[in-house]
């Protein structure tokens, strides 16, 4: 697609006013990302396919209320609120995200065992390390934007991620 | 001995290469006396090199085509009345206060219409054509970033991006000349011919051709190049084509080509 150069928030902008076309330059450059993370949250492919659409959808319809903060920021916000909802939805006997999302996980692990040594580790972290963990290590998303997606400060995400990367490290190395 | 649960935290950082050089400096004489610190980095990495050799899935192609048609659908239903709130306050309102505007836009194009209100309508278009302009800009821009990219193939796609604009401004034209003559990848040249063909009435193109012939030595951009300068009856094409034919280093079939071409000039 064309206007390589432009930030994502100048295109949204452009988007906002109206230009609907310049959605096209944002979907290329993020729906393979918020399906992966989707996809590494929940395991499920055409669930995260569904959930990723459902995320752009949304932009395009909402487009007039972004408030030019950071883009990525905002589709990750709509990415998790999509996946939470999902969830809250489809499992009336789970109060806890943590809990569903990890029964699924497990449920679909056994069955697949081609699962890295990576992924079995990540899979017994709590949801909001795990989550962490995907954003900023293979979605490599930066301190300052996860801040705005978890409404915190940057300096309570590094502690965090560090945190969450140092338990990781335990159980990787604890099951190799 | 320095604090080692002060460096143990910064190995992740120090991995991904994101500390400043006297961070790194203390970490690295740390490191040197530090056993438990190096097995800890040692641990860090293998973690580090597993994210890295994750693969990336793809989705299947189905989520781009159904995003696509309903981006096309969407357009359809806002049409670019949709964009005039260009006031800048407008922006910050939320979504309801902005659907009963575009209500009253709408509202207030029909009754233009309707009552012929020739100026009010008149005022509607000049917002809309400044806004086509507006994002015509950002096309031209990112049309000629594009140009400059590193990759052919983008180059290529930047000069293809020409059959947006029915009347491209001068910068436009200079910088797919320039790509006609100076790109160093033979396609994204021949593309750049193709996307000038059609504004063969501007002098700058005419000129540009006319050194191209002169300085194109592969076969099938010359071609491509004589054909054009022969469709538009260019005087000045026919010493520079005589020249080629004249060269020992001019293709055989290229010759041929002139020779069939340059009685019709003439």
């Amino acid at each position: 697609m064309f206007l390589e150069e432009q930030t994502d928030e100048k295109l949204m902008a452009e988007v906002a006013k109206g230009d609907l076309d310049l959605l096209k330059v944002l979907f290329e450059r993020h729906h393979v990302h918020v399906f992966n993370f989707l996809l590494k949250m929940s395991k499920d492919k055409m669930l995260s396919e569904d959930i990723t659409q459902d995320v752009f959808y949304k932009v395009m319809k909402y487009r007039t209320s972004y408030n030019n903060g950071k883009f990525v920021s905002w589709i990750f916000t709509i990415a998790r609120n999509s996946l939470k909802s999902h969830y809250t939805r489809s499992a009336e006997k789970h109060q806890d995200l943590d809990t569903v999302i990890h029964f699924e996980h497990d449920e679909i692990e056994e069955k697949n065992e081609e699962h890295t040594h990576l992924h079995k580790a990540l899979s017994k972290l709590e949801t909001a390390d795990r989550e962490l963990l995907i954003l900023n290590r293979f979605q490599e998303i930066k301190y300052a934007e996860l801040a705005e997606i978890m409404g915190s400060t940057p300096g309570a995400i590094k502690t965090r991620v560090s945190r969450a990367l140092k338990k990781l490290k335990t159980i990787y190395f604890e099951n190799i | 001995m320095m604090n080692k649960k002060h460096i143990t935290d910064l190995l992740p950082e120090y991995l991904d290469g994101i500390l400043t050089k006297s961070q790194i400096k203390n970490i690295e004489t740390h490191l040197k006396d530090c056993d438990s610190c190096k097995e800890e980095l040692r641990q860090f990495q293998v973690l580090h090199t597993a994210f890295d050799s994750e693969k990336e899935v793809l989705p299947s192609e189905k989520l781009k085509s159904n995003f696509y048609e309903a981006l096309e659908l969407e357009k359809q239903k806002n049409p670019k009345v949709v964009v005039m709130d260009s006031q800048p306050q407008a922006r910050k309102n939320a979504w309801m206060p902005n659907l009963l505007k575009l209500a009253a836009s709408i509202a207030l194009l029909i009754g233009g219409f309707a009552l012929g209100k020739y100026q009010q309508e008149q005022k509607m278009n000049l917002e809309i054509a400044t806004l086509q302009n507006e994002s015509l800009g950002i096309k031209q821009m990112a049309m000629l970033s594009l140009m400059e990219n590193k990759s052919a193939s983008k180059r290529i796609q930047g000069v293809n991006y020409i059959d947006e604009f029915s009347a491209p401004d001068e910068a436009i034209v200079k910088a797919l000349a320039d790509r006609m003559l100076h790109d160093e990848n033979a396609n994204v040249r021949l593309s750049a011919v193709e996307a000038l063909e059609k504004f063969t009435t501007s002098e700058t193109v005419k000129k540009a051709l006319i050194i191209s012939l002169k300085t194109e030595k592969d076969p099938g951009i010359q071609i491509a190049v004589i054909q054009t300068l022969v469709k538009i009856q260019e005087k000045k094409a026919v010493a520079p084509m005589q020249e080629l034919l004249e060269q020992e280093d001019t293709q055989p079939y290229v010759k041929k080509h002139i020779k069939t071409v340059l009685p019709s000039i003439i």
